[in-house]
């Protein structure tokens, strides 16, 4: 006997297909990020769902290039030599967990910071305009 | 709660490297020593709740066998550092509801596995791709909070100093040598600005505790022991953008809840084993659980009243700075050390007329969260 409706699939999502943040757009290599189409909640990474309001109606973007700096260690252990490792509150508020490169003037939380792109590799340093820092309080 | 819930026993190992020990080694012996101290025979056991992160399939069900007790529900729980706590949870909610009388909780985890460093996180998390360990989000916690509070590196070795101080007490701790504030500044640099004794170290250990009904307890003529006040778990909450990393919403969220379901204040509390996996840790939950004020953690520390003689007694056992934290085990061995210390068990480390007492362990890094879970517990001596 057939029934009148008809238990459907859930469909897996092939997330570990790609699993890379940086991506060429456009405008040149952008992290990716995912806006929700009817909460418009911005999210870092490929999702197919918004962890706001729950809608599949999601699409992918660039994130800005542009955040400030939440916090930071220079990470020891793990790996060779001494590797920063930060938070970076993106613009649109998406914070992302970066490396971060050093330069002249030691790092602090609230300092804005800009991605930059080396070959496959990506990180965030201070912003070449950057004078005084802006504190996210 | 509906029904009293009392912890009747505890036992356990000192945690330490037992690197010819398996999970049954380090768990079978303080299982017995917990039933027997109990006065709890294994077929009066209604089931059996196992916390443990990297125990392997059926870990509860290989350690309970080689005692010949089965055929009741053994329940594995992965929660992290929050397993062994989340068990006890599990085994209090059953309790509570008279779905059963009498539980045995074992927390159990060897870490010497995996040879040293950092804990292993889930590969698949996106920050762990990212080659996130625990030892830099604590860092990143502690950059910013130093940044926003007068706080300095030096307090956060002296939260490092009070644990080993209190660790020199307790046989059960893995490190029993004292340290100096200059001394912690000057060990290896892990994740600036935490250095090597700034943060927990890597260990196995196993606790065991068993809990019992107020009908259960009666029929066993237990008496003393304490009585479960709260038992509160949370899970944490996706943060997509701004997360202040000062404020652990889930540990304030848990501490608030455990308060009032318990119907007491921060201020009556004479011990709290709280989740001290990096020295930063401990200052950030002072806040959290209405101990300081916001930013002013630090002046417990320096005015010694989280140690002996203080107002409250922070990780008498020398929490896991200096007890050490087997994962799966702390939860546990947190409540043991509640359970000693209500009941005038504690030796030379004993909190002087101690009647409340809270536990707190939160774990998992998980991206977009401050932590995956928290567990807190109040326990009354009885």
């Amino acid at each position: 006997m057939k029934t009148e409706t008809a238990a459907k699939a859930s469909a897996a999502i092939a997330d570990m297909e790609n699993d890379d943040l940086l991506s060429a757009f456009p405008e040149g290599p952008r992290l990716l990020g995912t806006r929700c189409g009817d909460c418009g909640r911005e999210m870092i990474g490929t999702r197919v769902v918004c962890s706001s309001c729950v809608s599949s109606n999601v699409g992918t973007i660039a994130l800005p290039t542009t955040g400030t700096l939440y916090s930071f260690t220079r990470l020891h252990v793990g790996g060779e030599g001494i590797r920063p490792l930060g938070y970076v509150d993106l613009d649109n508020d998406v914070r992302t967990l970066a490396d971060i490169r050093e330069g002249d003037t030691p790092l602090e939380p609230g300092i804005r910071v800009e991605l930059g792109v080396d070959g496959e590799n990506w990180f965030f340093a201070r912003e070449a305009s950057e004078t005084k820092g802006h504190h996210h309080d | 709660m509906t029904e009293n819930v009392h912890v009747i026993s505890a036992a356990m190992i000192p945690f330490a490297k037992y690197r010819t020990s398996s999970y049954v080694g380090l768990a079978v012996p303080p299982l017995i020593d917990a039933l027997r101290s109990a006065g709890v025979d294994k077929s009066e056991v209604d089931a059996v709740y196992v916390g443990h992160s990297y125990g392997g399939m059926m870990t509860g069900q290989r350690i309970c066998k080689e005692i010949g007790l089965g055929d009741v529900p053994t329940v594995n729980v992965d929660n992290a550092c929050s397993s062994g706590a989340t068990a006890i949870h599990e085994a209090s909610t059953a309790i509570a509801q008279g779905l059963i009388d009498i539980a045995v909780v074992i927390g159990v985890e060897k870490l010497t596995q995996f040879g040293g460093g950092a804990l292993p996180l889930s590969p698949e998390d996106r920050e762990v791709k990212q080659g996130i360990i625990m030892p830099a989000v604590y860092a990143m916690r502690a950059t910013r909070y130093l940044y926003e509070t007068e706080a300095t590196a030096e307090d956060l070795a002296l939260v490092s100093v009070k644990a080993r101080k209190h660790g020199a007490l307790n046989p059960f701790a893995q490190f029993r040598k004292e340290v100096t504030v200059e001394e912690v500044l000057a060990s290896r640099a892990v994740a600036d600005p935490l250095t090597l004794l700034m943060c927990c170290p890597t260990g196995d250990g196993a606790a065991v505790v068993v809990l019992a009904s107020e009908r259960a307890r009666k029929r066993l003529g237990t008496s003393g022991g304490m009585r479960i006040a709260a038992s509160v778990l949370h899970s944490g909450h996706v943060e997509e953008g701004f997360r202040d990393m000062t404020r652990p919403e889930i540990s304030s969220r848990s501490a608030q809840d455990a308060y009032a379901q318990a119907g007491i204040e921060p201020k009556d509390l004479d011990m709290i084993e709280l989740h001290d996996a990096f020295s930063i840790a401990e200052l950030v939950y002072y806040e959290a659980f209405g101990l300081a004020e916001r930013g002013h953690a630090a002046d417990l520390i320096r005015d010694g009243k989280t140690t002996f003689g203080g107002s409250v007694v922070v990780n008498p056992s020398g929490g896991l700075l200096a007890k050490g934290h087997p994962v799966g085990a702390s939860g546990v061995a947190q409540v043991a050390e509640a359970f000693w210390q209500l009941s005038g068990q504690a030796g030379d480390r004993q909190v002087d007329d101690a009647r409340w007492a809270m536990t707190h362990v939160t774990g998992g890094g998980t991206a977009g969260l401050d932590h995956g879970a928290c567990t807190i517990h109040i326990f009354e001596a009885a």
